[in-house]
């Protein structure tokens, strides 16, 4: 066990293996981040005192400028004594539910497209975890990634994800073709979860950016004081990336709440849009864009392209718009 | 419409004097965004204050008068200065950058 000490702030402590982002969050502080991967560089800190190993010393969301200032990143540091950092804890990133570790067994695997298969977990007690949330799945060598859930908080300890085949991708080739029984699961992490508001509200998914945005459907579902209508946009490279309008509603259970509109980018099908999935929006929204509230997920350029359109371009609170930057 | 080379709109935001070398001030004007001017080494820049990432003030940030480049307070994003660019994570989304006039010991906006 390491202590932590924040300059002008609260201390923790940091258990072997853990790293500063992880057990600031555990301890229930609110450390700033987003990805928890090393790429958006949300949570860099100052390290005034004490060392770190980092997991990824090249990580992209560190500049050479916050390498020369003495800046790590806090999910990519593991202390080796103690340390003091100085960082601003942000509200915002309190944890609602304090993400922990726990073994979990595989219970089931289907198909949803071509590339994306829903993987079924379950751990001993409640599965707690906000609509959009991810968690850190890890494999019995060590190997690591980020994964949105795809259901909702539930009493049996189910977790699923739905989770796309990267091509030689390290995770899930080891996922796809020899799925291991038993996991180890760390979370809930990710601040873009569904939050109360009175708009209705618009879901947008690319690529494995799908279990979020089905989780916050189904979390805007399962909730009987919760009226909002969800517009859910769905981008893919061709038709055979989308699973469909019928497969949205059952699994959502939004029924006539939900309206799914679907966007190919590489391939023209009679009745579906044509086009990037921030271009299909834009089109269908003319000057509406204020009446809603917005989840994202996606690859990077997909929401680079929503950021600018929603925030930049329309004016919106970035408050409104809510994604988690994955790499 | 503007005769005889008469720029029809410019607003006084401070005097050049207000912005210490190093340093920056956040100013506010009624109906827009707030500013922020940079004074690096006698030549000034004006931004939007508020970082493209986060509700942060960029005139509070640490400035790298060598390189030319803000950052945020916040989250340690960054900006060029001259650009807008942005140039350090999480930051993606580019700064807005104004044109401005210097005359009389005074900076004044033109947009």
């Amino acid at each position: 066990m390491n202590r932590i000490e924040i300059v002008d702030g609260a201390g923790f402590s940091c258990a072997e293996g853990d790293t500063l982002l992880r057990a600031g969050l555990r301890a229930g502080l609110g450390l700033p981040y987003e990805c928890n991967a090393g790429g958006c560089g949300t949570c860099k800190v100052e390290l005034i005192e004490g060392a770190v190993e980092s997991r990824w010393p090249e990580a992209p969301g560190l500049s050479d400028r916050d390498r020369r200032k003495g800046r790590v990143l806090a999910c990519q540091s593991l202390p080796t004594g103690d340390c003091r950092l100085r960082l601003r804890l942000d509200p915002a990133c309190i944890p609602e539910i304090r993400p922990e570790r726990r073994k979990a067994r595989l219970t089931g695997m289907a198909d949803i497209t071509r590339d994306i298969r829903e993987f079924r977990f379950a751990a001993e007690g409640p599965a707690r975890f906000r609509p959009g949330q991810y968690a850190m799945l890890s494999l019995p060598d060590g190997t690591e990634r980020a994964y949105s859930l795809s259901n909702i908080a539930n009493a049996d300890g189910a977790s699923h994800f739905q989770i796309r085949r990267v091509p030689d991708g390290r995770m899930t080739e080891r996922l796809f073709d020899a799925a291991p029984t038993e996991i180890m699961l760390d979370g809930p992490y990710g601040l873009a979860h569904l939050q109360p508001g009175a708009r209705d509200v618009v879901c947008i998914a690319g690529g494995s950016g799908l279990a979020p945005m089905v989780s916050i459907a189904r979390g805007i579902a399962a909730d009987p004081a919760d009226a909002r209508r969800v517009h859910f946009f769905h981008g893919g490279r061709t038709s055979a990336d989308l699973p469909g309008e019928g497969w949205a509603r059952t699994l959502t259970g939004l029924g006539d709440r939900l309206a799914y509109h679907a966007a190919v980018s590489d391939e023209s099908v009679p009745g579906l849009a044509q086009g990037f999935v921030h271009e299909v929006l834009a089109a269908w929204m003319g000057d509406r864009f204020d009446n809603y509230d917005y989840y994202c997920a996606g690859p990077p350029p997909m929401i680079q392209a929503l950021e600018t359109l929603l925030v930049a371009t329309k004016g919106l609170p970035a408050g409104r718009v809510r994604f988690d930057r994955f790499f | 419409m503007s005769d005889g080379g008469v720029i029809a709109s410019e607003t006084l935001l401070c005097a050049q004097s207000d912005v210490p070398e190093g340093g920056a001030v956040k100013i506010e004007l009624a109906g827009r965004p707030p500013l922020a001017i940079f004074n690096i080494k006698g030549t000034f820049f004006v931004t939007d204050d508020t970082c493209t990432h986060g509700e942060a003030s960029l005139s509070e940030g640490e400035i790298d008068t060598d390189e030319c480049v803000v950052e945020c307070p916040w989250h340690s994003g960054a900006f060029e200065l001259s650009t807008g660019k942005p140039c350090g994570a999480p930051c993606t989304i580019a700064l807005r950058i104004h044109r401005f006039a210097l005359h009389d010991g005074g900076i004044y906006l033109l947009d």
